[in-house]
This record gives structure tokens, C-alpha cells and sequence, in this order.
């Protein structure tokens, strides 16, 4: 088995057919005959802008609007009149058109690489794929043809540029593998359009697989399997059929609010770590964003992110996500999770250790500082704060207190933010599990966040195998807790959402249901299957299956009981 | 020579849709459009150079303008920039 990024969904079981880049070498040479270079350059220029606008066509009709736009893009670089004023001059200076080109264009893709920025990372790959497609032209060679691949053709390449994969017919290509490429480059989206299943990122994999070679590519998991016995490809070809009848379904739910079988609405949200997650949990239909984890912006660097840095991501997400609700998460670091330039202390026990709100509230300047950043972002959309790691009222009543610091800090300059901007608590300890009747009449609202909660509850770290099979939302233990944090929340009038992969877990929806959840958020591949699962269920039928759960007294009894009726 | 401060607003700052109806419509132009950005001046007719300059949101730029339409181009840019760029 090998493995790559999974970066497209789904199964694909195939032949390799290996697209190998022809060369593009040349010698320059010295033009005498000016006129006629420049018209050799024009005529390539307007030969790749009719061949571009054929695919973007193509492309249009196989993946989308969005997808073609990509080439159109093509074609408005090639058209930059600093671009060909450039290159015609370069030519008048009696360099040939094909070093003309390749000097300019070498010069964009240096500088886009060079920035810290991703998006504009990626129009370096544009730039690539246009040098390509007018030298190729301009060498009389043609570009790789991918459009003539017979039915069952897996491709397998070093690279796929985006004028490549615009020659794909998806009734042919049944699975995409490469060297290079992450989730988020363009022949990921394309794939993820074309509904072509990929795995990326896999090392000298051109070098590993044969033309002809028998694949599968898992494209949900990043496997692949090189030359599948009769039984791999049995199991595979039933997982691709169960894959395929579940898209299908789930697509039924796009655009439809989330909606529980006897009437009542829920929220269904998207975790993220990056503002720019935000474009995903917009694609994927969630409705808001439930948990925003702001340790990306920590991480990788020398020194803390300035406030002005901070509240640039904080309002990217606002924007991308319009008015929907943005909850984010002031900084849980410490624990596993350590910043060298922090200076953080080696410790004993580090998840009972000094991190989260703990080391927040000691470090007042950096805690008021991202509580600036998230208020100034404020006033761009409808941002909540939600404190980690709390386990007394002091914790949350102190933050709550900074907050209020901030905020009449913000008022003398004249700054704007929401004045009524909502504080909540993650729910992720035993001790405001318990205290969660006490905690609901200070937060604005709460969010589980089951991963901790599972782990400090029962006492285990599901990293250890010798201990793993105790660590279970469904473990009466976390369940009875669980059921009181919400059942508190109700009492007092406030929301209560959970952030926790137990939120997409299909035996735990029911119960979460019958409790009283109001918010569920989830990672946004999974929010078109949670908003199926929450439309399976009437409220009366979640309270008995609810009531009966709370009865037993093991997990395996719950388990299997819970198995039996979804 | 006319000249503007501006601050972008579009979300994701000046990238490939954005930069491109930008740079488009100042191309209509015959005077010479720059943008000014951190000390910089990148040519504003060029779609390359504007996402070279990889202006993000809530950056404050300048766009000067100069030439013989320079009030009607710098009219359109600032509109165009202070509507978000079509986004």
C-alpha cells in the first residue's frame, strides 16, 4: 500500500496510464528578423487563447463555472499588456520568443512563490501552466493528451497542471495520483468537481507504477493499492458502490436547513483552523463556524502574531462567512501543544499543567491582546468568544472581566466592535461538567468540546493503545455529564452546542437530540451526513431511545443497544 | 497627476477575479495608473503585477493617475475599489 494527501473523495479502481511531460528544451538563439519573431510570438499567443478557451468550455460543462474560470484566467495573464509589452521587448532586443517568454514568466512565478501568502502561491502554478502551454506551441510540440484515455484509465503524474486536468472526461478517468499538490491546489478542487477520486503528495510514485499496472486509489483515505488481489478488489469494488449511493443521497440535503423529523431546527457548523477554512465550511453548506481555533496563527513563527495580524484573520473569516455566527476560540496552548519562543516550562503533566486560559489569564498582555484583535474583527461579522480549558467560575468570570477591560479600552478610541459581542465556555473539563449549572448562569453559552472531555473524564489518552478502548463518548460516565451540561444550559436560557467529533457521531445524535443540543459543529466534509442523520429523528422517539441509554450501566451495553435502533 | 489613499475592503484582497476587473478597467485608459502599496509602485493595467503585490484585506493603498484622462480613471478606481471590486 502507499499513501499520499487524500484530496478528492472516493474510490477508483483502474488502469495507470503515466503522463510524462515532453521535453521543452531549446537552444536560444539570436533573432536578426525582428518583425517576423514577434508576429511567430503573437500567432502562439493567439493560438494557446483559443485552445485555453476550448477547455475552459469543456470544463465548464464537466465541473462548473468556477472550474472554467480558472483557464479564462489564463488567458486574462497572457493578455497582460505589461506582460507582452515586456516580452516585445525582450524580442526587439533579438531575444527569441521562447526565452522571451520563459525569462518573464520566470520572473512572475519567482515572485508570486516568494510571498507568504497561499492564494497567490498558487497563480504561481497559472503562470507555470501558461509558460508551458506557449512554449509548447511555439516548439511544435503538443501538450500531453489526456482526452483520448480509454474507460478505466487511472492518471498518474509528476504534476497535474490545470490545462491537463481541463482534458479529463470523467466517464474515462476514474482516479487521479500524484507527486506533488495539496488539498488545496487546483487540480485537488478540480478533482474534487470533476468528482474524480485523487490521492496527491505520493513520493516518486511516477517511478513506482507501470503503464497498464492495475490500481485502486481510496481517494476518501489517500491509499492506493498497486496490482489488487480478487478479494482487495471485491472489497473495493463494494466500497466504490456504497460510496457512490451515499453522495448521491447526501446530495438531497445541500441548501435545506437542518431539521429534525418532527420540526425543530438545529444549527449545524463547521470546526476550522484557518480563516481561510472558512471558503470551505461556506462550500460544504455548513451554517456558521462553531469552533475557530486560533493556534495556527501562533504556530510556526519566532514571536506572538501582532494584534493588527491577529485581527486580520479574525475579520478574513468574518467576511468569508457574511453574517453567519463565528465562534472563536481565545488560544489553547500549553499541554501538547508548545511554542518554543513562548519559553514554557518542560512539565510533569502537561494536560494538568499550565495552558489554555490558565496560562492566558497569567499572561495578561497576550490574552488582552487577541481579546483586542477578536473584538476589533467584531465589527466585520458575528463573532463570539468561547474560553478553553475552564474548570472554575473564577476562570470565566476573570476572563469576562478582561473582556470588559478591553472593550472600554476600545470606547476611548473611538474603535469600533459589537458592545454585545456574547462570551461563552468550552465545556472540555469534568469539573465545568459538573459545575455547569453554576457556569450557565455567567456564559453566554457553551460548547462541548468532547475530545478532552472523553479524555480527562476517563482518565486516558486515546494515543496509548493499553488504554484506548476506554476512551468513548458513549461511556455512561461522559454520557451522565454530557446530559447535565445541556440540561443546565437549557435551564438558563443559553445554547449549547458541541464542537467534539461526538457531534458527527451517528449513535450520539439521538441522545444529543433528546438532551436538548441546539448546535452541532463538525468538520466540513461530514455536515451534509450530520444534517441527514439529525433528519432521521422526531424528538419523541430520541426521548425513549435517550431514556433507555441512560439506563444501562456499560458502554458495550449502550453500544450495542444504540446499534440496533440507527 | 491625480492621486487617492484607499483602503481595500474585498475580502480576499486583490486576487486573480478582483485584480483582473481592476486591472481591465483601467486598461480602457490612456493615462498611466500606479498603485502605491508599501512603498512600492506596481503598474495598475497589469493583472501579474497588482497580484504580485499581494495587497490584502483592509490594506490602505494609493492610486495615482497620470495623463491626459487621469480625473475619469482615477474616478473609476476609486469606485470600483470602494464597491469591493464586484465581489
Amino acid at each position: 500500500m502507499l499513501y499520499g494527501t487524500a484530496a478528492s473523495e472516493g474510490i477508483g479502481i483502474g488502469r495507470v496510464m503515466l503522463v510524462e511531460e515532453h521535453s521543452l528544451e531549446y537552444t536560444p538563439k539570436t533573432v536578426t528578423d525582428i518583425e517576423a519573431e514577434s508576429q511567430r510570438f503573437k500567432n502562439a499567443v493567439a493560438l494557446f487563447c483559443d485552445n485555453t478557451k476550448a477547455q475552459a468550455e469543456n470544463l465548464r460543462t464537466a465541473a462548473g463555472d468556477k472550474e472554467a474560470e480558472i483557464l479564462e484566467g489564463h488567458i486574462q495573464m497572457i493578455k497582460d499588456p505589461y506582460l507582452s509589452g515586456e516580452i516585445e521587448k525582450l524580442i526587439n532586443e533579438g531575444q527569441c520568443a521562447e526565452s522571451a517568454l520563459e525569462h518573464m514568466c520566470d520572473m512572475f512565478i519567482a515572485m508570486f512563490s516568494s510571498t507568504d501568502d497561499e492564494l497567490t502561491r498558487q497563480r504561481a502554478t497559472d503562470v507555470k501552466d501558461i509558460k508551458i502551454g506557449v512554449l509548447s506551441i511555439l516548439l511544435g510540440k503538443n501538450e500531453v493528451k489526456i482526452s483520448t484515455a480509454p474507460k478505466g484509465t487511472v492518471i498518474v503524474a509528476k504534476e497535474l497542471t490545470p490545462s491537463m486536468t481541463a482534458g479529463i472526461n470523467k466517464d474515462n478517468i476514474v482516479g487521479i495520483i500524484t507527486e506533488t499538490g495539496g488539498t488545496t491546489s487546483h487540480s485537488a478542487i478540480l478533482a474534487r468537481a470533476l468528482e474524480i477520486p485523487a490521492v496527491l503528495s505520493v513520493n516518486g510514485i511516477t517511478g513506482k507504477l507501470a503503464a497498464g499496472e492495475q490500481v485502486i486509489v481510496d481517494g476518501s483515505k489517500g491509499e492506493i493499492i498497486v496490482s489488487p488481489d480478487d478479494s482487495e478488489l471485491q472489497t473495493y469494488t463494494q466500497k466504490r458502490r456504497s460510496f457512490l449511493e451515499e453522495r448521491r443521497e447526501l446530495e438531497n440535503y445541500r441548501n435545506k436547513p437542518t431539521v429534525s423529523a418532527s420540526g425543530e431546527n438545529y444549527e449545524l457548523f463547521c470546526n476550522i483552523g484557518k480563516p481561510d477554512d472558512a471558503l470551505k465550511t461556506v462550500s460544504a453548506d455548513g451554517e456558521g463556524v462553531g469552533l475557530f481555533r486560533t493556534e495556527f496563527l501562533f504556530m510556526e513563527r519566532t514571536s506572538v502574531p501582532t494584534e493588527d495580524e491577529q485581527f486580520e484573520a479574525y475579520k478574513k473569516a468574518a467576511l468569508i462567512l457574511k453574517n453567519k455566527p463565528l465562534i472563536i476560540r481565545t488560544l489553547d496552548i500549553g499541554g501538547d501543544k508548545d511554542l518554543p519562543y513562548l519559553g514554557l516550562e518542560k512539565e510533569e503533566n502537561p494536560f494538568m499543567g499550565f495552558r489554555a486560559i490558565r496560562y492566558c489569564l497569567k499572561k495578561r498582555d497576550l490574552f488582552k491582546t487577541q481579546l483586542r484583535a477578536i473584538l476589533r474583527a467584531s465589527a466585520f461579522g458575528k463573532i463570539s468568544i468561547m474560553f478553553p480549558l475552564v474548570t472554575t467560575v473564577d476562570e470565566l468570570r476573570e476572563g469576562k472581566q478582561l473582556v470588559e477591560e478591553v472593550k472600554s479600552e476600545l470606547m476611548k478610541n473611538n474603535t469600533a466592535f459589537n458592545k454585545d459581542i456574547k462570551v461563552g465556555v468550552m465545556i472540555e473539563t469534568p469539573s465545568a461538567a459538573v459545575i455547569a449549572d453554576i457556569l450557565a448562569k455567567e456564559a453566554d453559552f457553551f460548547s462541548i468540546g468532547t475530545n478532552d472531555l472523553t479524555g480527562y473524564t476517563m482518565a486516558c489518552d486515546r494515543g496509548n493503545s493499553n488504554v484506548s478502548y476506554l476512551y468513548s463518548p458513549l461511556q455512561p460516565g461522559v454520557l451522565r455529564l454530557i446530559k447535565n451540561i445541556i440540561e443546565s444550559g437549557r435551564k438558563n436560557n443559553i445554547p449549547v452546542g458541541m464542537c467534539g467529533e461526538a457531534a458527527a457521531n451517528e449513535m450520539m445524535i439521538p441522545l444529543l437530540i433528546s438532551f436538548g443540543l441546539t448546535e452541532f459543529s463538525v468538520s466540513a466534509p461530514s455536515v451534509l451526513k450530520v444534517r441527514k442523520a439529525i433528519s432521521k429523528w422526531s424528538k419523541e422517539e430520541t426521548d425513549k431511545i435517550a431514556e433507555k441509554v441512560m439506563q444501562f450501566s456499560t458502554q458495550a451495553e449502550i453500544e450495542n443497544y444504540l446499534k440496533t435502533v440507527i | 497627476m491625480v492621486s487617492k489613499q484607499l483602503v481595500l475592503t474585498n475580502a480576499q484582497g486583490f486576487h486573480m477575479r478582483p485584480a483582473s476587473v481592476f486591472s481591465g478597467a483601467m486598461s480602457k485608459y490612456s493615462c498611466d495608473v500606479t498603485i502605491r502599496f508599501n512603498g512600492n509602485d506596481y503598474n495598475a493595467k497589469s493583472l501579474l503585477n497588482i497580484i504580485a503585490a499581494c495587497i490584502k484585506c483592509g490594506s490602505e493603498l494609493e492610486v495615482i493617475c497620470n495623463g491626459a484622462d487621469e480625473n475619469e480613471a482615477l474616478a473609476e478606481a476609486v469606485e470600483l475599489i470602494e464597491s469591493g471590486l464586484g465581489e
